[in-house]
This record gives C-alpha cells, structure tokens and sequence, in this order.
C-alpha cells in the first residue's frame, strides 16, 4: 500500500482525481449554443485589398484580421471565430 | 498556504455568507483571496459592490480547469485561499475540495440539507482516498433557531456520524445585512458567534498559523474587480444598501 500524500495536489492532479472519482458530474456552467451567422460589410476595393495584404503577410485569413483587431479593440470575439476554420480541400 | 473550501450540493445553505464571514474577520490578520466557482457569482458581486474592510483579493473562476490553477497559484502567495463553490453537484466544486486543505459544508436544518451535507462529506471522503491525502471536513449548521427542527437537525448530523463544527451561525440579521453593508458588527451575538467559529477553525489549524505571516507582505493585496479579475477601483455601496 502506498503512503498518503501529505501535499496539496497539483492542479493536474486535482483534476485527475475529480475525473476519476465523479465523472458524472457536470460542468459548473454550459456555455449556450452560439451558431454560426453571416455579416456582409461593403467596403472599398481598397480597404479589401490591404485587409488581403494583411492577412497574406500574417499567415490568417481576412476574417481573423478583423476578429483579431476586433479583440484586441475590447470586443468581446468569441474564440471560434478567432481561428481558421476554412474547409479544406481532401 | 492553506486552502478552505465552502462546498455541498444544496444551494442556499450558507456557503457564500461563511466565505464573507471570514473574510471580514480574517482579513485584516493575513492575507486572504476568495475565489468565487459560483457562476452566479454572489461572492464576487458581494467583494466588488459592498465589502468595506482591508484589503482582499476575490476572483470568479467556474471553469474547473482554470479553477485548479488558479488554486494553485494563489496558494502559494496568500496565507488563505477561500473558494466558495456553487450549489448543485459541478466539477469546479470537486476540483475545489480536491484541492483544500479542508472541506466546510454549511447545512440548514432542512431534510435536504442535511442529505446533501452527508453526501458531500461522503464525495470529500472517496476525494481523499483517491488523492491520498488527508481532506478534513466538517459540517457547519447555519441560520441556527433554538427549535425543535434545529435539534432534530443535529440529530440526524450526529446519527449519520458526519463531523461538526461546535460552532454554528444562527439566524442572525446581522448576517443578512452582511450581504449589503459589507461589514460584521463589532459586538453582540453574531460578533460572538464569528468569533467561536474563528477560534475553532483555528484549534482544528485549518486558519494559517499567525506567527508565520508576514504582514508587511500584505500591503501587495488589492482589492480585485471580481468580474473581471483585473485591479478595480472601489465601487460605492449599490442602491439599498444597508448603512
């Protein structure tokens, strides 16, 4: 038989042992479905293409030019729509 | 240094004012930081609006994995991590015992309340076998009436061998005005009462040792914008508040 462990456990181990001794607790708080909608801006042809030039210099995609200056400017930019989710091809 | 947990599965006991209760008697003797894993977060909101004593530090963090963090890092600068927990049965408030150093359950004299209470001392005990260590736990009867319920109610603690506090908080005003003025009396019952229920967590060592903090450490405390978790400046008491 191992001895008790006297220390406090780290956080990994804390969760560990939750997981492992009620795993069928739910989580503190469900976050609500937030589905996927469309928003359509007219901008000029030139404001398109430094937006391009941007993204293009940064490795993104335009949307997360936008997401991510949008963030940055305190808008609250739920994390999906922080990433590149462009299908891609097979 | 240590860390004291507030948790059982039925809402409306207590867990939020013992959380309050100490950290105003407490606060002004170490360094105490309250995390608040009740995603209504009535502590938080409590800590940003009407708490008026020394300085605290209060975080909302329901998240279990951010929760088990935060933990650790903040156990090892203050002298005491409060968490209060939400009322039903959730990960953060396993994550959260699991992490303690010791387990309170506020219990009502109700049915349900004493049912919930057992089967939190009962999760606490199956946490502490697991992590293979010992995780003290006693329950703390609150809103204490000299009734025939009240003793019926420590009746059946005391048959379902759960350990208790010999202190309990009655029900006091002064505990509900706690909830908006920010502050404890100075004297009178429930003056008493904080206090018996200070000395005794302090008996069971489950509160820091005193001769081992540093106050001078204590002026890097600040109060926190609890929603936020950023320094926030002190908000006046909201529209009701008790003076």
């Amino acid at each position: 038989m191992k001895p008790p462990l006297k220390a406090r456990p780290t956080a990994k181990e804390a969760l560990a042992v939750a997981e492992q001794t009620a795993p069928s607790l739910p989580p503190t708080q469900i976050e609500t479905a937030d589905r996927p909608t469309s928003l359509t801006m007219r901008l000029r042809e030139g404001t398109v293409a430094a937006l391009a030039d941007v993204a293009r210099d940064r490795g993104l995609t335009i949307k997360q030019v936008v997401a991510h200056a949008l963030k940055k400017d305190g808008v609250a930019v739920m994390p999906a729509d922080m990433e590149d989710r462009t299908p891609r091809r097979r | 240094m240590t860390v004291l947990t507030m948790a059982t599965a039925k809402g409306g006991t207590g867990k939020t004012l013992v959380c309050q209760v100490l950290l105003c008697a407490l606060a002004g003797d170490m360094r105490v930081v309250a995390l608040d894993a009740d995603p209504n977060g009535a502590l938080s909101r409590w800590a940003a609006r009407a708490y008026e004593g020394p300085p605290i530090e209060v975080l909302a963090e329901a998240d279990e994995t951010r929760l088990a963090h935060l933990i650790a890092e903040k156990a090892e600068t203050a002298d005491l991590v409060l968490v209060d927990t939400a009322g039903f049965g959730n990960r953060a408030a396993t994550v959260a015992m699991t992490s303690a150093d010791a387990v309170l359950v506020p219990a009502l004299a109700g049915e349900a309340d004493i049912t919930e209470a057992e089967r939190t001392v009962r999760l606490t005990e199956a946490l502490a076998r697991a992590a293979r260590r010992d995780i003290p736990t006693r329950v703390l009867l609150n809103r204490v009436r000299r009734t025939s319920l009240a003793r019926h109610a420590l009746a059946e603690v005391t048959t379902a061998a759960l350990p208790r506090l010999d202190a309990s908080l009655s029900d006091l005003v002064a505990f509900g005005e706690l909830s908006y003025s920010g502050r404890l009396p100075d004297a009178g019952t429930a003056a008493t009462e904080v206090a018996a229920l200070v000395a005794e967590l302090r008996a069971l060592a489950w509160l820091p040792d005193m001769t081992t903090i540093r106050k001078a450490d204590m002026t890097t405390i600040r109060k926190a914008d609890m929603t936020t978790s950023q320094e926030g400046a002190t908000t006046p008491p909201r529209k009701g508040a008790l003076t």
